[in-house]
């Protein structure tokens, strides 16, 4: 009887490494392991056996029994490892086909660094408003310390809609209305859009943007100043950027400068971007005009303040080397979908 | 302002390279503009005499030279010109020259004769008669005999010189003019400043005997001088003054007139000359002009005038349009023999009004509409008479006519040193703040921590401590200014609530694939006719801009969709296939014609969109999606705007309130833009969106039942808006209606004519409980029977 489980044994295992399919694999499972299966016959023939043959013989079938089931699992496992395998070798695909997305849109470069330029005043404290794109005289001109008849309103070709209204040709009028329902301590940038009666070109557009930051307190210098622009200069062109202060002139600032920041492109060096300066104009800024916080109803002997203005459309135009600054205007989509 | 370099060594010393030189006036606020290095084209070409002429024996028409130019042997060259004579002054272009009209000259052999260089024509040094008397004349250029043999002819010619133009600020009129300018530069390299301290001869007579003065407006004319010059001797002026009058880019007409300019640009200060004979009545009366007045300018042109225009009149007509030009009836003419010379002082800003509205600017206008000096108004009557009389010009009578009312002391500012530090935030030495402001002429004294200056008349811009605080620091220097944090609570900035909502719109377009663009704010006037709006549309209501840019740009815009249009046929006429394109931007509308306030400014979301992917609907699933930001219900009703097509468009309602208007593009509106497919426009209103708020989200508990989902399949009249169904079903199905989606509509085959086939899937759950199948067969049977009501029947399968 021995012999006949190993004979099982050797048979089963000889017959399941022959199967070629998970059917042939089940199929000799209920061959040898089945109720009418080869093991399960000899078994009956147990009761056959002396009382001392018994316990070996049964835990010999036993092991067998195991033994063929594990090798039947192995076997069928082997099989759906096979088959998944030929599966997934059957599914693959072509890599270097394109993927597939929803489509994405994109805010205006203009808007891009706008954004930007937010997210960094923001984190500095300055809140973000806004202001009338047609504006009077008053708010443009006069209470920004320029006025009427005064050469320093020629600084800027200003579109007129009327006697006294005007599409403003700066943000700074925002400085006033800023001051006319704040109280100090103030700081606020004004992002918006400006008009300049100027021919259009490579370089020019009558409709641009800028934005106007105002900060008013007790004790703000112009060092000041400097600190809020380096660190604006240094988010927007890297933590090596300088900053340089030239004098200028700007009605309703007093001290008035230019500012420069070292061209991001050469370090200051002096390269073709910087048309070898090693500087690049950034924005016009000063401590606000004595007059113009006196106009708003600000003590100038308590307060002082600073107030810039950025051009944000020369900001995305350095940002992205953009060659022109009608681009920016004509809209084609296959400029807008490269930002 | 042009600024010869040469001009300005007049004044102060200039000991550092004009690189430098500019680079140190750019620290203390004079940006430059260009800088321009007048001999630049012209090297190597000497003064030289000929000694020798000597015939060619190769040829008729050469002849050999020997030119003395100062070197140890004469030069022999060889020239085909005619006019020579031995003792001639010539024009010496060197071995290894350079000519302004690009020649490079070297030593070479004509017909086998040896020549070192070549002498020049006038043309050849790119020179004109009013350059140099004989430039024009055929031949070489004779040099008049007081040039020395071997000078550098650029130093001849006044080329040895660099013109800088510096940008003069608004702030500083005072530079625009050489002196004020020297005066800077004195600053920047610390050497003195040395101005012209007028001396001259008079002949005796009183001025009082020839002309009379009367100013009837003060307030217009601060202040008028006049002398009188007999016997005038008009000639061409000498060489150095041509000079320095080209330089600064005026042409020189002979010695009265050019001193005239000369003082202007030395001084800042216009002078005007008249011929004494033409003052009628030998009377000067400065007064406003009488409305309709005529005068007609020495350009020749005819003015109309009116009563607030200041004219200088002889006793009846109008001879001069104050400050700003003469008339042709008194200029300076080659027979002029006595003159009454005029320095005075215009208001500023009727100069400026008065020069735009006759569209006249003059060099002279321009100084007087940035702001003149009243005391340099005598200092310049000085400076010309002490050029007149150096020049032997004219008899100089003695006495001068000076009408005023007063002049102005130094304005005294008394500034603690401690308050411009604190503005600045730095800690400049006392000492130092006060010996800047007295280089920089503000007579400043030190007492006890304050300032106490005297600032000058020409310095009328420096009015309080801020001002000082400037001058003080643009000397000091900018680099000083060190970067300092402020100081304040730690604070987040805030946007605007609706600059947030906009974002938030943008995003969500954005995501959808749109991209967004900008255009100008104001269109053509005309383009309202393109949209086919009635003439009784609010928006063709436009505010008008007085000085556009253009037709094209002549007004402020009503609506975006003009704007849109544009940027769609443009991106079409360019074979893109397919855009989708958002703005958010202003409507401009005004609260009256002409307008007087200011208008309405309309926050305003447009889209455009075109390509194969897009129809009616996928433009309202834009439209939706942006109303889903906000709170509220949306509704659509069909709309009648007449730029899109009649039956393809709709307005949405949130909340029974209008927000935005969309559809398909009207085909007629397409082919006048050169749009050739299909296009969708949508406007929506954002200040009507963004007034409906959305509720704070609170989170509603994931059922916990199951749903039972039914597909209706239903017939229906053709016309019978599917969203009638969709209402009848959602209300039959009260609150066990969790979804109703349409799936289907068709017709065609199978279906009867003028019906439709309309498929949705209701899905319904109860909340507390799992439905039972007789639950659901009532709720079906009730939304049937609606459905039935309505006009709708379950198709029969």
């Amino acid at each position: 009887m021995k012999e006949q489980l190993e004979q099982i044994r050797a048979a089963a295992k000889q017959a399941l490494s022959g199967a070629a399919t998970g059917q042939d694999v089940d199929a000799l499972r209920v061959r040898f392991l089945g109720k009418k299966g080869e093991l399960t016959a000899i078994l009956k023939q147990m009761g056959s056996l002396s009382p001392a043959e018994r316990p070996a013989i049964g835990q010999l079938a036993n092991e067998i029994r195991a033994d063929i089931e594990q090798a039947v699992a192995q076997r069928m496992r082997a099989m759906q490892e096979k088959a998944t395998a030929h599966r997934l070798q059957r599914e693959t695909v072509d890599i270097t086909m394109p993927g597939k997305v929803s489509p994405q849109g994109c805010l205006h470069p203009v808007n891009l660094v706008t954004e930007d330029l937010i997210a960094i005043f923001q984190s500095m404290g300055f809140d973000v408003v806004d202001g009338p794109e047609v504006e009077t005289e008053y708010y443009n001109f006069t209470a920004l310390n320029v006025p009427q008849d005064h050469p320093a309103r020629d600084m800027q070709d200003t579109f007129f809609l009327g006697d006294d209204l005007l599409l403003r040709s700066q943000t700074s009028c925002a400085q006033i209305r800023t001051m006319e329902t704040r109280k100090p301590p103030i700081r606020v940038i004004c992002p918006g859009r400006v008009f300049r009666a100027d021919e259009v070109d490579a370089t020019h557009s009558p409709v641009f943007h800028q934005c106007e930051g105002l900060v008013v307190d007790k004790g703000i210098t112009m060092c000041n100043l400097k600190g809020v622009l380096e660190q604006f200069a240094r988010e927007i062109y890297g933590p090596e950027t300088k900053v340089r202060f030239r004098p200028s002139f700007f009605p309703f600032t007093e001290p008035s400068v230019e500012v420069d920041v070292s061209c991001a492109e050469c370090g200051g060096k002096g390269c073709r971007v910087c048309k070898d300066a090693g500087w690049i104009e950034l924005l016009g800024a000063g401590m606000v005009h004595p007059n113009v916080l006196r106009a708003c109803g600000i003590d100038p002997e308590v307060y002082s303040g600073f107030a810039f203005g950025i051009g944000l459309d020369r900001l995305a135009i350095t940002r992205y080397k953009i060659s022109d600054i009608r681009l920016l205007f004509e809209n084609d989509l296959r400029f807008l979908s490269q930002f | 302002m042009k600024i010869s370099v040469n001009w300005l060594r007049r004044y102060v010393a200039i000991n550092v390279p004009v690189e430098e030189l500019c680079r140190r006036m750019v620290a203390v606020g004079f940006e430059v503009e260009s800088v321009e290095y007048l001999g630049d084209t012209m090297q190597n070409v000497v003064v030289g005499r000929v000694e020798r002429l000597s015939p060619h024996e190769n040829s008729d028409h050469l002849v050999i030279c020997s030119v003395d130019v100062g070197a140890d042997a004469p030069l022999q060259i060889v020239t085909g010109a005619q006019n020579l004579f031995e003792g001639a002054l010539v024009p010496t272009a060197l071995h290894d020259s350079r000519l302004p009209n690009g020649a490079h000259i070297k030593r070479g052999k004509l017909r086998g004769v040896e020549s070192n260089g070549m002498l020049c024509s006038g043309e050849e040094l790119g020179l004109k008669e009013a350059d140099y008397p004989g430039a024009e004349v055929h031949g070489i250029l004779i040099l008049r005999d007081d040039c020395a043999v071997g000078t550098d002819l650029r130093e001849i010619l006044g080329l040895d010189d660099t013109v800088i133009d510096f940008k003069i600020t608004a702030n500083r009129p005072d530079c625009q003019s050489v002196l004020g300018v020297a005066r800077e530069v004195s600053v920047v390299l610390g050497q003195p400043f040395r101005p012209p301290v007028p001396t001259y001869r008079t002949v005796g007579g009183d001025v009082n005997d020839h002309i009379r003065v009367e100013v009837r407006n003060h307030d217009l004319c601060p202040r008028y001088m006049g002398r009188v010059v007999r016997n005038l001797r008009i000639a061409p002026s000498p060489d150095w003054l041509k000079h320095c009058l080209r330089a600064a880019g005026m042409r020189p007409i002979n010695n009265i007139v050019d001193i005239t300019n000369f003082v202007m640009l030395e001084t800042g200060q216009p002078m005007h000359a008249f011929d004494l004979r033409d003052v009628a009545g030998a009377q000067i009366i400065v007064r406003n002009a009488i409305p309709g007045e005529p005068i007609t300018t020495l350009d020749g042109k005819p003015h109309e005038l009116n009563e607030s225009m200041p004219v200088i009149a002889a006793r009846d007509a109008p001879s001069c349009l104050a400050g700003i030009m003469g008339g042709l009836n008194s200029e300076i003419k080659p027979d002029t023999t006595d003159l009454f010379l005029e320095s005075a002082k215009f208001r500023r800003d009727n100069i400026r009004r008065t020069s735009r509205a006759l569209g006249v600017r003059t060099e002279s206008s321009g100084r007087y509409e940035r702001g003149t000096d009243i005391c340099n108004v005598a200092y310049a009557m000085e400076r010309a008479m002490q050029l007149i009389d150096e020049l032997g010009a004219g008899d100089i009578i003695d006495g001068v006519i000076d009408r005023n009312e007063g002049l102005p002391q130094p304005r005294a500012l008394n500034v603690p040193c401690a308050r411009i530090n604190a503005l600045l935030g730095l800690e400049i030495p006392d000492e130092t703040m006060a010996e800047i402001l007295n280089r920089l002429s503000i007579e400043t004294e030190l007492r006890d921590g304050v300032l106490h200056c005297k600032v000058p008349s020409f310095r009328d811009d420096v009015e309080g401590s801020a001002d000082l605080a400037e001058e003080v620091m643009r000397v000091y220097g900018y680099d000083h200014i060190v970067g300092a944090p402020m100081r304040g609570d730690v604070v987040r900035g805030k946007k605007l609530p609706e600059r947030e909502k906009t974002d938030r719109v943008k995003a969500r377009l954005t995501a959808c694939g749109a991209y967004e663009i900008m255009t100008y704010s104001f269109i053509a006037s005309r383009a309202v006719d393109t949209l086919r709006l009635p003439e009784n549309d609010p928006r063709r209501d436009q505010i008008q801009l007085r000085n556009p840019l253009g037709d094209e740009y002549s007004v402020l815009r009503t609506q975006l969709a003009t704007s849109m249009l544009g940027v769609l046929a443009t991106n079409f006429s360019r074979k893109i296939p397919a855009v989708r394109f958002f703005e958010v931007s202003k409507r401009f509308l005004p609260r009256q014609l002409p307008a007087t306030e200011q208008p309405d400014e309309a926050p305003t979301l447009s889209l455009g969109l075109y390509g194969d992917a897009e129809d009616f609907f996928t433009l309202k699933g834009l439209v939706e999606a942006v109303l889903a930001l906000s709170g509220g219900t949306t509704t659509f009703e069909r709309s009648d705007e007449p730029f899109l097509h009649p039956g393809r468009q709709a307005r949405a309602l949130l909340d029974g309130k209008s927000v935005a208007v969309f559809g398909e593009v009207h085909p007629q509106v397409l082919e006048d833009y050169g749009i050739e497919t299909r296009a969708y426009l949508a406007e929506v209103d954002l200040a009507a969106l963004f007034a409906v708020e959305r509720p704070r989200t609170v989170y509603r508990p994931l059922p916990r039942f199951p749903a039972v989902v039914r597909d209706l399949a239903l017939l229906c009249d053709r016309d019978l808006p599917v969203g009638a169904l969709r209402d009848a079903i959602a209300k039959a199905a009260g609150k066990l209606c969790e979804d109703v989606a349409l799936f289907d509509v068709y017709e065609g085959a199978q279906i009867p004519a003028g019906k439709k086939s309309v498929a949705f899937s209701v899905t319904l759950r109860a909340a507390d409980a799992t439905l039972t199948d007789a639950q659901v067969e009532q709720t079906v049977a009730a939304v049937v029977a609606a459905l039935e009501a309505t006009g709708a029947v379950l198709r029969q399968s």
